[in-house]
């Protein structure tokens, strides 16, 4: 049944010009990133290329993909089940023998295709220099990773706050407040002069940042996989309520 | 004949504020319930309880013997729903949306394209299975709207104002297409419109302000719909009237004035030709409001209005 709603929902996602323009976006704005990275570092002797030129490009161009990932996949996670209010399809969707579950994780699995193409664009882009530069491939998978977790992230909170909320463009800025907070959740500690280690672990940029230096951690991918399953257990429970009202 | 939908004291508060009040009914297979009501009587409600889109703050809701709230699954497999709104996916295709919705009601593979055809026979729809559903004008997109309740042949089938929008001659197709289901199903509707209710259902209940006002069984109130008034000059004779062909029944009622009911085959103005060949001038025919409308106005406190 999930897969019967994700057929649906990545139709929806692909059969519109809307997908394919965030990722020629995308594509367009990464490439013009990636030039520039390039352009700093040729005739810089191999070397010294190898250590610099491979973070900044992580840097630089994971940290953008990132930026963009945080913008879209809320939004994308809004108008996923707003636009079921919007058209009255959740009566179909909720009169039919489905479970909540199973219309959440199939509406994920349909925004996690394009969130994921757009994740692997970096990497398309890094695949070019194989063999012309010294490229540390083992990074950049882990950075990719990295983006893949944060979009599964993403856009669980985004299907958290559209179910809190009716209107997508609220629950999108929702869903911003919710990720900038938890991103900067870890400064909190310095605020009170504590160590306070949970905190730091709550925070999904600490875990990232791991990601993208190239270390994939089991403690890491759990987080993310954890928080993901939280927020979507989260709007389950709120779709349920909904109807209890 | 065992119930196929028994509902047992539903009652529904959105905050503090109370939309129905303990609505307690029963539907067997092959009737036609309708809910009548005005605007915000509580039928959108009753009808999303019904179809465990919405639960009831109390009470329980048994299809088939199988509790709605405890196990929902089992009892949504065997309803079918067109909500208020038809909800329609207006980038997919009516076959596309027919296949979908039976999907979603786990049909097998096999059975989908003939049920299609069915459903699609069924609601006029065969030569726009291709068409975008945001593309169908108002009637076809209700027609899609039902085509999706009905592709898993439903024990149940709730229509939530399905002749809203739809024009004369299609809402004359759904009173026939209504009559079929009801062959094979249970069909409740909901309409705030009397002559709708009338004209399809054999059984209402009239909600007003979330509560049950009345039921009545409309298969014993047909008659009454056959019912004219008259005025007549001269003043007429009830012996000569009794013998017009048109006339099964007559009774005086004020001055110059009958009330007649016409044969079933008979129509008004058969009557009014009548009356005249035998000499009588006619002041006024109307057509007398029947029972479920009296009973209608004045549930809902507008007998004056009559």
């Amino acid at each position: 049944m999930i897969l019967v709603i994700a057929r649906r929902e990545l139709a929806a996602v692909f059969q519109t010009p809307l997908a394919w323009m965030l990722l020629a976006a995308t594509q367009l704005l990464l490439a013009w990133v990636f030039l520039e990275v390039i352009d700093q570092y040729q005739g810089i002797a191999a070397p010294e290329l190898e250590i610099g030129f491979n973070a900044a490009l992580a840097e630089r161009l994971y940290g953008a993909t990132l930026m963009l990932l945080l913008l879209i996949a809320p939004l994308l996670a809004a108008r996923s089940l707003g636009q079921d209010r919007q058209l009255g399809t959740d009566q179909l969707l909720g009169s039919a023998p489905v479970r909540i579950s199973a219309i959440l994780l199939g509406k994920l699995i349909a925004l996690l295709a394009p969130l994921w193409l757009l994740a692997l664009l970096p990497l398309l882009l890094v695949a070019w220099l194989v063999g012309a530069s010294p490229v540390d491939l083992g990074l950049f998978l882990a950075a990719t990773l990295g983006l893949c977790l944060s979009a599964l992230l993403f856009a669980s909170v985004g299907l958290l706050t559209a179910s809190l909320v009716r209107q997508p463009t609220l629950a999108a800025i929702l869903a911003y407040v919710l990720l900038i907070m938890l991103s900067l959740i870890h400064d909190a500690d310095q605020l009170a002069a504590l160590q306070l280690s949970l905190l730091d672990w709550l925070s999904w940029s600490q875990h990232l940042v791991w990601l993208f230096n190239g270390v994939a951690r089991l403690s890491d991918l759990s987080y993310f996989v954890l928080m993901s399953a939280l927020f979507l257990a989260l709007a389950q429970r709120q779709l349920a309520n909904r109807q209890l009202g | 004949m065992s119930m196929l939908l028994t509902v047992d004291q539903i009652t529904r508060r959105f905050g503090r504020k109370p939309v129905l009040h303990g609505l307690r009914f029963y539907l067997r297979r092959g009737e036609v319930l309708g809910l009548l009501g005005p605007n915000g009587a509580g039928k959108t409600t009753a009808l999303r309880i019904l179809s465990g889109t919405l639960a009831p703050s109390s009470g329980r809701v048994l299809l088939s013997g199988i509790d709605m709230q405890r196990s929902p699954r089992q009892a949504k497999a065997r309803l079918g729903y067109l909500p208020e709104r038809a909800p329609l996916y207006p980038d997919m295709r009516v076959d596309e949306y027919l296949a979908f919705a039976g999907r979603l009601r786990r049909m097998p593979t096999g059975e989908l394209t003939e049920a299609m055809a069915r459903v699609k026979a069924q609601c006029g729809l065969t030569h726009v299975g291709q068409r975008l559903l945001g593309r169908l004008s108002k009637g076809y997109q209700q027609r899609a709207g039902i085509a999706q309740a009905l592709i898993h042949q439903p024990d149940l089938v709730i229509l939530d104002e399905p002749a809203d929008g739809l024009d004369p001659v299609q809402i004359r197709e759904l009173r026939g297409l209504i009559r079929s289901i009801a062959e094979n199903a249970g069909v409740i509707l909901s309409s705030h419109a009397l002559h709708e209710v009338q004209a399809s259902c054999s059984r209402v209940i009239i909600l007003h302000q979330g509560r049950q006002l009345h039921e009545a069984d409309l298969r014993l109130q047909a008659a009454a719909a056959r019912d004219v008034q008259v005025r007549l000059r001269p003043p007429p004779v009830l012996s000569s009237v009794l013998a017009l062909p048109p006339v099964e029944t007559a009774e005086p009622c004020g001055k110059d004035a009958l009330r007649i009911r016409l044969r079933k085959e008979a129509s008004a103005d058969a009557l009014a030709r009548s009356l005249m060949e035998h000499g009588y001038g006619l002041l006024e025919l109307r057509p007398c409001r029947t029972d479920l409308e009296q009973v209608f106005f004045s549930c809902i406190g507008m007998e004056s209005a009559a």
